[in-house]
Formats: structure tokens, sequence, C-alpha cells
């Protein structure tokens, strides 16, 4: 939690979020990211709907955190996660990904955020 | 020729089947990608290093490398001619596991 504070407060122009949110899992993002860091994750994207396949299938997306289309969850590695995903794996993408990639729903809106204030492209007025 | 009460197949013959009988090669072709797809979420599964009954289930299928066409496209039924009707015909194909046939056939 606080790790990911202060490295949120380091990026300019992004706007901080008191801590009242729940972190699903650690993060180790204050640590420069390593580059052959084990994965330990599994980043689950659902692509296909599970309308009318049953209760069975639908109940298992819901365990897994899943609710709408293009949702993105993290769950660490466990043969329970790995049952669950075999269960529905026609509906979803899964990618294996380190500690320090897992974000947190809030990070992710947070990413997709495009950067506050503009660049300068091109000025009519001259130089000086 | 127009009008409520015209020739067309569904007043002359009643039923008009709608679902081709075989899919176009665009179909097959979108159905091989989707195989690869799933392909792809067992062999990530598998890569994580888990251990678990489901996976060793997952990793009996065969790829979609490994099926025959008659796999892919087709599928065992009791009650068609020659035991096999075309896999489109199956309700919610494009997201179910079909890739094995009964014991024999």
């Amino acid at each position: 939690m606080s790790s990911w504070m202060l490295s949120s407060t380091s990026r300019t122009c992004r706007r901080t979020y008191p801590t009242f949110f729940r972190t699903l899992t650690t993060t180790s993002s204050s640590t420069p990211a390593p580059e052959n860091a084990p994965n330990t994750h599994f980043k689950i994207t659902l692509r296909r709907s599970a309308i009318s396949l049953g209760d069975r299938i639908k109940g298992t997306l819901e365990s897994l955190g899943i609710h709408r289309r293009m949702q993105t969850v993290y769950h660490p590695h466990s043969p329970i996660v790995a049952g669950k995903i075999l269960k529905v794996k026609e509906l979803v993408e899964v990618e294996n990904v380190p500690d320090h990639l897992v974000r947190t729903k809030q990070q992710q809106t947070l990413d997709r955020r495009p950067k506050r204030g503009y660049k300068l492209v091109r000025s009519s007025r001259p130089s000086i | 020729m127009f009008g409520a009460f015209r020739a067309t197949q569904v007043n002359l013959g009643g039923l008009l089947w709608k679902i081709p009988w075989r899919l176009s090669s665009t179909r097959k072709a979108n159905a091989r990608a989707r195989l690869k797809k799933v392909d792809a979420v067992i062999e990530a599964v598998r890569a994580s290093g888990v251990e678990c009954s489901a996976l060793d289930q997952a990793l009996e299928l065969p790829k979609e490398h490994e099926m025959p066409a008659r796999d892919k496209y087709t599928i065992f039924s009791p009650h068609a001619k020659g035991y096999r009707k075309g896999i489109h015909k199956v309700p919610k194909w494009t997201r179910m596991t079909l890739r094995t046939n009964p014991k024999g056939f």
C-alpha cells in the first residue's frame, strides 16, 4: 500500500489517492523493477461474455472477481485459480506476470487516464 | 410479386433451414483462431508451474495443430447420417470445449 503511494507521488501529474482503497496483492514498486523477475501471478482478461452459458460458468467468473468483458484481474498462482481459469478457458485470455506488474483496479484506472496538462508541439510566436 | 401472400420459399415450403450444412472457409479460420487462443490459455497455466487435476485434464485435450479437420469442423451426433454433423449446429459452440469424440467414434 504505502510502497505504491510513494511511487505515485514521485510521478508528476498524477493525483494521489487517500489510502482508503484496498490492495488485492502486494506490490513492490518501490524497488526498481527487476528484469527477469519470476512470474507469480495470472493476469486474466475476460474476452468472451458468459451470457447464457449457465450459472456454473458465470459463478466461476464471479469468483475470479470478473464482472464485465475486457476486465482484467490478477491472481497469484495457485491450483484453485488455475482450475477456475481452465473452467472458463474459452472466455479468458491469460498471461503470467511477475509481482511488480500486478495492478489493482485503481491502478489500472490511473494507468488508463491521460496525463494532465499539455505538451507544446509548435508555437506561432517567433522564438526569442 | 409483392404483398403479404407472395410466393416465398418460406410460404411455399414452410420451414426454411437457415443454418448452412457446412462452415465457410472464413468461419473455419475463425474457429481455428479460437482453438489456438484456448491452447494459449492452457499453455499459460502450464507455464505457471501450478499442478492440479484440471490442468492434467486440459493437457489431455488435443491441440489445434494436432486435431484432424474432421474434429475441428464436425462433431459426433448419434442421430446424424454417418454419426457426424457440422460443429456449428451445437448451441454456443464457440464457447465450449468440443475437441474429443466418444470412444469408438
